[in-house]
């Protein structure tokens, strides 16, 4: 029999219908699960597939969605049976083939669920050891939601198989997953992880997937699988219908076919009639196999990013090349710091963002890790993933949600025999500088000759060159004169060569003053040249003025809509700075009214004339000091002192990039925690602000947290003043454990406790020195502390 | 597969009014209070806002005084059962906000504390009133006890699993259940709500 994998590139090939739908007609009790007929009632298990294949089907779906060692302790038996009837179902006949069917587990992955990632391909895993023993033909994954969890069972299949891989994610009437991605994002991912066929199933109905299959037949280069369902359930005269019958099903996936599905079938509520009318319906249409897109394109976890003619600006912020803070947010494992980054990047207008944390003190792989699950969950952008060290970008890409831009292969031969593996397990966009073990060649011919040898070398892999994206080497124009003139001839021979190009553009610069002038005038020039992806700080006005006049000069800006709210935007920002006159007259106001832009600003300009110290005594103290009273005093509410509390700390950073590092305070700190087996945390954040915002060192450890952490940390720094916070009460014992432990290494650490469920006589009772009944009180009472 | 007795409610953004009361509770301000932050946090909010329900009308028995039985579950529960009893019929429902306000909320914990707290509150609002919403679209003219959470009382969260599977709302609403049944997007409420026997009115 011919391999499915070939079958599905000469002919239309259809799937069975429903499982459910058939078997409670043969009485399977609403409520129990399917997957337990195929020990209790094989028979009908097997008539099932039979029914579907007799119907005309191609491929039928084991009876296995819902198994998995989470859901059943035998799930290996589950499964073996179910291979064994559809196998058995399927003997004899031509062109009949077994799908292992794999469904979702059930539970979300992190970050917005609590599965993590590596669990879930574990998950995964043990059904498809089983599958391949049992001698499945494929492994069809299919009613996933999220493309997380979709990726996860992608990469256990492929791992732990050598079975061709078809994708089917749910669709909801909008073209989206439940988590966000479109038709495009996931089929750049999938591809990118080399499944064989992708589409959509369950869902709505056929009617809605019409809606959707254009953007298949767009972006696809691989078969396209639509299984939907039946339209809705209804009840009529007490029995359960779907509102589309057999015959407009059909006509609907005759439509469907027409607009490139092809590989037909159906979901919930479809039987083996509805199959047998499809078929009919279809088969004398022309079957047209997708053709090669070769589409540039990266993607996250709801979008994707094509290369193409309109510019892509690459932010280069997360790199700490050239960034002290940057640096020092690294050394310190501040996230935060990252993810700000990331954030503001966003903001600014970026399409991607590069992530590159390599400090040679650090572990470069773990803190990469750590930034690209924690970006992944404030941003939306894909990224690029930019490391010299093999090892990660490899567990970087291997946890990355998406297809990641992999920043970067050279020429070498070393360089490509550790990059280009990556790049096709996990898919990605590959940056490929023309540098080779000779160096980096003085002309643009040089350059493009090493480009060609890296895309020859990447199709030996079996990556396209659409995937590869050329970064022929901005030099410094003041130490390489022709720099800029070879590195834009560069652009434009590989352009001839029909390969998309991306440059580090600022390092044009290099060396000399007022550098902006330069890297903007260059990145125009380059842009001219046919130049696709920058990697660029957004925050530089100049590059972006070039970057949206030039799209608007180039049509690529309809009605020239984005450059106009650009302008106009910047025209109101400069009118603003503008009218901040008389710093020291209104930063005290700025804090009170929570302006945080404002306060930032009028800050930077008052240390321009005042000492940092005078700032923070003068200036922010008081101003804290009138919110925080008024919040005492009932005359102002909660959210008015966090904003304050907001404008503070951006005042604050002003200060601190003006204090010497060896001035800091460390002096006054505190140990924050929400306790053991509470995972509310909303409290505490409000009292580390304000902590923060009056300038003590706060060690957050965040919430959930075992009293021996809190006493190490307390040990670690040295800190004698220690809030916890706990809001249910069930997790107060947890407290008193975390106090009496603290007490025990140390009596002289004092601690704070608070949260509703907290009271003063609580407090007492658990050995606690002061009851914060609110976050200023807690602030005056550090105070106090460190006072004394 | 979706069950065919579970209906499904959604709604736009600005169709569902915020309870100003339960709004100023989470804020600890005054009923009503307002400003230019909170504003702009609900606008922003509002576009991350996907409100769905899905909810069941079944059945309730009581084989035994603090013991109540739907179809989906047995549950012993004493202040379930003083809610509900002596109701024959309950209303069973799932709500969310959607996933996006999750990852909105993620996001602002990084940029803003202020907004992030004042977000919070009109998020876990927004889900309260649209729990509030739909309840009345349920109703219609029949008289309801209040709704009853998992959580209330001693009406165990672990309810929460034979519940939102009945509700098929993984795949309808993109609930999930973690660790500890606490459910995924954040802003979710699963309730009960019974329907007085029209003897009782």
């Amino acid at each position: 029999m011919k391999k499915i994998t070939d079958l599905i590139k000469e002919k239309r090939v259809y799937f069975d219908g429903g499982t459910g739908t058939v078997l409670q007609s043969m009485g399977l009790p609403a409520g129990q699960s399917p997957e337990l007929w195929n020990i209790s009632c094989p028979e009908k298990i097997q008539s099932l597939h039979e029914m579907y294949f007799d119907a005309g089907a191609n491929i039928v779906k084991t009876n296995t969605f819902g198994v998995n060692r989470n859901k059943f302790e035998n799930y290996d038996e589950l499964i073996r049976s179910g291979i064994r009837l559809a196998k058995q179902a399927a003997s004899g006949r031509e062109e009949a083939y077994v799908a292992f069917d794999m469904g979702p587990t059930g539970r979300l992955l992190e970050p917005l669920g609590d599965l993590p990632f590596e669990e879930a391909v574990s998950v995964f895993a043990d059904n498809v050891k089983v599958a391949a023993e049992c001698g499945a033909d494929l492994i069809l994954i299919e009613t996933m939601n999220d493309s997380y969890e979709t990726k996860a069972a992608v990469l256990a299949a492929k791992e732990n198989s050598d079975l061709p891989v078809f994708v089917t994610n749910v669709y909801d009437a909008a073209g989206k997953l439940m988590t966000g991605a479109d038709p495009a994002a996931m089929i750049a991912m999938l591809e990118g992880l080399r499944v064989d066929a992708v589409g959509m199933n369950c869902s709505l109905g056929p009617d809605i997937m019409l809606g959707i299959i254009e953007q298949f037949k767009q972006y696809s280069s691989l078969p396209v699988i639509v299984n939907p369902n039946a339209g809705l359930p209804e009840i009529r005269d007490g029995e359960t219908v779907y509102n589309i019958g057999s015959d407009d099903f059909a006509a609907y996936m005759a439509e469907l076919a027409k607009g490139g599905a092809t590989i037909l079938g159906g979901c919930c509520g479809t039987t083996p009639e509805f199959i047998r009318k499809t078929i009919e319906a279809t088969s004398n249409l022309p079957y047209e196999l997708p053709d090669k897109k070769h589409l540039t394109c990266v993607s996250s976890y709801t979008h994707a990013v094509f290369i193409d003619r309109d510019p892509v600006l690459i932010g280069e912020r997360i790199n700490p090349t050239g960034k002290k803070k940057l640096k020092e947010a690294l050394r310190n494992n501040d996230i935060n710091y990252i993810l700000n980054e990331g954030i503001r990047q966003t903001d600014a207008g970026c399409h991607i963002l590069d992530v590159n944390v390599g400090l040679p003190e650090i572990d470069e792989t773990e803190m990469m890790k750590k930034c690209v699950f924690s970006l992944q969950s404030v941003t939306d952008l894909p990224l690029q993933l930019d490391s010299t060290n093999f090892e990660t970008l490899e567990a970087s890409a291997r946890l990355y949600n998406g297809k990641p831009l992999i920043n970067s292969v050279n020429g070498t031969q070393e360089s490509m025999s550790h990059v280009f593996p990556i790049a096709a397990k996990y898919g990605g966009g590959i940056i490929a500088l023309t540098i080779d073990e000779k160096g980096i060649p003085t002309t643009a011919e040089g350059r493009a000759e090493i480009a060609g040898n890296i895309i020859s070398t990447a199709e030996q892999y079996g990556i396209d060159k659409s995937d590869i994206i050329v970064d022929p080497l901005a030099l410094t124009v003041s130490s390489n004169p022709d720099g800029a003139i070879v590195t834009l001839e560069s652009i434009r021979l590989i352009r001839e060569m029909g390969v998309k190009t991306s440059l580090g553009v600022s390092n044009i610069s290099f060396g000399l003053p007022q550098r902006e002038i330069v890297t903007s005038t260059f990145y125009a020039s380059a842009l001219t040249s046919g130049l696709n992806c920058a990697i660029m700080n957004p925050f530089s006005v100049g590059m972006m003025n070039v970057y949206h006049s030039f799209r608007a000069l180039n049509m690529l800006d309809t009605g020239c809509a984005d450059y106009i709210s650009y302008a106009c935007a910047s025209e109101a920002s400069q009118t603003s700075a503008a009218t901040a006159s008389a710093p020291e007259e209104t930063l005290r106001a700025a804090i009170v009214k929570g302006m945080k832009e404002s306060a930032a600003r009028l800050t930077a300009a008052l240390l321009d004339s005042t000492e940092p110290l005078a700032v923070i005594n003068d200036h922010i103290i008081p101003a804290l000091n009138e919110i925080g009273t008024a919040f005492e005093q009932k005359k102002a509410y909660l959210p008015q002192l966090l904003m304050s509390a907001d404008a503070a700390s951006a005042a604050f950073e002003e200060v601190k990039l003006r204090i010497p590092k060896e001035q800091s305070d460390k002096s006054r700190a505190i140990v924050l925690a929400t306790v053991k087996g509470d995972i509310h945390d909303i409290g505490k954040n409000i009292v580390k602000v304000l902590m923060e915002s009056y300038g003590f060192t706060v060690y957050d450890l965040g919430r959930d947290v075992a009293p021996e952490s809190v006493r190490d940390c307390a040990l670690e720094h040295g800190c004698r003043l220690v809030g916890l916070s706990a809001l249910m009460t069930t997790t107060v014992p947890s407290m008193a454990e975390t106090i009496r432990l603290l007490k025990e290494t140390d009596p002289s650490i004092t601690v704070i406790v608070g949260g509703a469920v907290l009271t003063q006589e609580y407090a007492d009772m658990i050995g606690a020195d002061h009851y914060g009944a609110d976050a200023m009180d807690s602030v005056r009472y550090a105070e106090k502390f460190y006072s004394i | 597969m979706k069950h065919p007795d579970i209906f499904m409610i959604n709604a736009a953004a600005d169709e569902i009014e915020l309870d100003s009361h339960e709004l100023a509770q989470r804020l600890q301000t005054a009923r009503g209070y307002s400003d230019d932050m909170i504003v702009s946090c609900k606008h922003k909010l509002m576009q991350q806002l996907s409100y769905k329900c899905a909810y069941i009308r079944i059945p309730v028995g009581y084989p035994e005084e603090n013991v109540l039985l739907f179809d989906f579950a047995q549950i012993n529960s004493r202040n379930l059962y003083k809610n509900l009893h002596p109701c024959r019929e309950a209303f069973v429902f799932a709500v969310t906000c959607g996933s996006a306000v999750d990852r909105y909320l993620a996001r602002l914990k990084i940029t803003s504390q202020a907004e992030y707290f004042i977000t919070d509150a009109l998020a876990s609002t927004a889900a309260d009133s649209f729990c509030g919403y739909v309840a009345d679209k349920m109703k219609t003219d029949l008289s309801c006890c209040p709704r009853f959470s998992p959580g209330y009382g001693d009406l165990s969260l672990t309810v929460q699993q034979p519940l939102l599977e009945r509700l098929d709302a993984r795949d309808l609403l993109g609930i999930t259940l973690g660790a500890g049944y606490l459910m995924s997007p954040m802003k979710s409420i699963t309730a009960i709500m019974g329907i007085k026997n029209e003897e009782n009115n």
